[in-house]
């Protein structure tokens, strides 16, 4: 049986880990636009704090020749012919497969592509990304740089560049930071820590509305309330598309059942595939690392000839790289909320029907495993989760395990 | 595989466990190295909770959720031991692996093994290398009380541990009287001081 992956993502390198360290021996082709070993896509942001550039292979930078791969590098998949079941490159490389594993993950979205023919703009996505940034501020000497975009990779970008010593100006469109990954209480909460304590200037409800360039280079931008910042690199962390179209000619990414295949012979895994919410929320593209992880491991057990079913994704993030104070938050901030706060800390549980349907935690990481696995057993915790939230030393699972009664909440 | 299996009853919260694991995992490898020294790592840590007090540390999971989260590739299971051990050098100190440990085994620091000016996570590592000597894990060493004890973890115990958070506690062998008395004594003087503060 003949096996090509499109990508060479985390859930690609995963997948075709466990089917060699399963005992697959046959045939196994792996394609992608870029010309890396595999990396990990949390790990390239380190890249540009100064982080040893070996690192971001994550499985080795000798993936291809240990696992005896077929890798064809550069290449970009544009047609998938499930009929026949071969694909075509843009090269015109002619692919044929027994079973395809679809991870094509996604790209950086631009709302207005024309800026990347600026010199000094560049989008924060790939290693490619990363090491044309890399190289552009040694060679231009960059000191000042602003960041579009006040998710979780635009604040990554931004950490990241602020930690190699840059002036760094990040523009949002909205009025609190990481609004996807926060309610309204917790977000304003971490944006004004990080306007304390990142040492990042935050433009909030702002929008860039022209690039300054001269002979081509970028030299600022400019904002629609007139503010002007100037900066030589400019980077674009406004969103992202799933790469769908070649397998089904639209974008918005390509819905799986359990079994992750999208027809017989293609299973689709990583930032490309749709899939269900483990416990609260709608079916979406839940695009992190350990759901990529876990979708290819099922998919690895059913080519082996196992009967696995994929569990449903979580939306579990934690943002923590560069900051004394992790940003952690799950599910969906709906129903009874519960919270406790002081000025380091925001803890807040959305409980339905006395378990946990979401939460946001600001400040430490010390109850956030925890809490992941309240959350995942899905235990009612009604009585006890006050005492839980106000636990400041990480106390709260030795007293359950110890039998002792939750701390009393004002002491 | 052998564990860490804790019998807090045991437990007299002398900190003894924590002194031998920051000696047994410093350059120096001895207690004058620690006096002073910001980037000592002490993977187990007494954590006293009213009277009673528990030694907190990684419990080796299998599987184990940080090993799966971990998106570097810095989290494996050393071969021999079947330990959860972490590379300092790969690790980006991203705490995906926190955001998932039950146990809050997982700290942040930079330790003498991280790479200059950066942050670690750190944890138990079951002191593979020792175990590789022969030699036991520098806290059950250390620990006079027999709240530490390394043993192997039957098949049985090992399926209900991915079920149940509670099944790396002992007290088969019961409590010996002077460890009641004790706890007995410790119960009373936190009720004492929490009236007191009331």
């Amino acid at each position: 049986m003949k096996i090509v992956t499109v990508g060479t993502g985390m859930a690609a390198a995963e997948f075709v880990q466990q089917l060699r360290l399963g005992g697959f021996d046959d045939e196994i082709v792996m394609l992608s636009d870029e010309p890396h070993a595999p990396y990990s896509p949390c790990v390239i942001p380190y890249l540009l704090a100064g982080e040893p550039p070996n690192n971001v292979y994550w499985k080795g930078r000798d993936f291809y020749q240990r696992y005896r791969i077929t890798a064809r590098l550069n290449e970009t998949v544009v047609k998938i012919d499930r009929e026949q079941g071969r694909l075509r490159t843009a090269s015109g490389l002619v692919e044929g497969y027994d079973k395809l594993f679809f991870a094509a993950g996604s790209r950086s979205w631009f709302p207005r592509p024309e800026w990347l023919g600026v010199e000094g703009v560049f989008g924060f996505k790939t290693l490619s990304d990363m090491q044309a940034i890399d190289r552009y501020i040694e060679e231009q000497a960059v000191r000042r740089a602003v960041v579009v975009g006040g998710g979780f990779i635009g604040l990554d970008a931004a950490l990241a560049l602020r930690h190699r010593g840059l002036q760094v100006s990040l523009v949002h469109c909205h009025e609190r930071l990481l609004e996807r990954m926060t309610d309204a209480d917790g977000g304003r909460f971490a944006t004004d820590q990080l306007k304390q304590r990142s040492g990042i200037a935050f433009h909030m409800s702002a929008e860039v509305a022209s690039l300054d360039s001269r002979n081509g280079q970028l030299h600022g931008v400019r904002l629609q309330s007139g503010t002007a910042i100037e900066a030589s690199l400019l980077i674009v962390a406004t969103g992202f598309k799933p790469n769908s179209a070649a397998l089904t000619g639209v974008e918005g990414g390509v819905a799986v059942g359990d079994d992750l295949l999208a027809d017989p012979r293609v299973l689709v895994a990583g930032d490309v595939a749709v899939t269900r919410h483990a416990i609260s929320g709608p079916d979406g593209l839940y695009a992190t690392a350990p759901n990529a992880i876990a979708q290819a491991r099922v998919a690895a057990a059913n080519i082996l000839g196992g009967n696995e079913r994929y569990a449903g994704s979580l939306n579990a993030n934690i943002l923590r790289k560069h900051l004394d104070f992790p940003v952690v938050s799950a599910g969906l901030f709906e129903g009874e909320a519960v919270t406790f706060t002081n000025d380091r800390l925001f803890r807040r549980v959305y409980l339905q029907d006395g378990r946990i349907h979401g939460y946001i935690l600001v400040g430490d990481s010390r109850l956030a495993g925890y809490i992941y696995n309240l959350y995942v057993s899905r235990e009612s915790v009604a009585a006890n989760i006050a005492g839980i939230l106000a636990d400041i030393r990480g106390e709260s699972y030795y007293r359950s395990l110890m039998d002792l009664a939750p701390a009393a909440i004002n002491c | 595989m052998k564990k860490i299996f804790v019998d807090y009853r045991k437990c007299v919260a002398c900190k003894s466990c924590e002194t031998a694991c920051a000696v047994a995992h410093h350059p120096n490898g001895s207690l004058f190295g620690l006096v002073g020294d910001i980037r000592t790592q002490v993977n187990v840590r007494v954590l006293g909770v009213e009277h009673e007090a528990f030694p907190v540390s990684c419990r080796h999971c299998d599987p184990a959720a940080c090993l799966t989260a971990c998106p570097a590739g810095a989290i494996a299971r050393d071969a021999a031991s079947g330990a959860v051990v972490q590379n300092p050098e790969k690790c980006q100190a991203c705490a995906m692996c926190a955001m998932v440990c039950p146990f809050d085994a997982i700290s942040f620091k930079h330790t003498h093994r991280a790479l200059p000016g950066r942050e670690v996570a750190y944890k138990c590592d079951l002191c593979h290398q020792r175990l590789a000597q022969g030699h036991a894990p520098a806290c059950v060493q250390a620990c006079h009380s027999g709240a530490l004890v390394f043993k192997v973890s039957e098949p049985q115990r090992e399926k209900r541990a991915v079920a149940s958070l509670k099944v790396y506690l002992l007290g088969e062998g019961g409590e010996p009287p002077l460890f009641a008395l004790h706890r007995e004594l410790r119960r009373k003087t936190f009720a004492r001081r929490r009236m007191g503060k009331s």
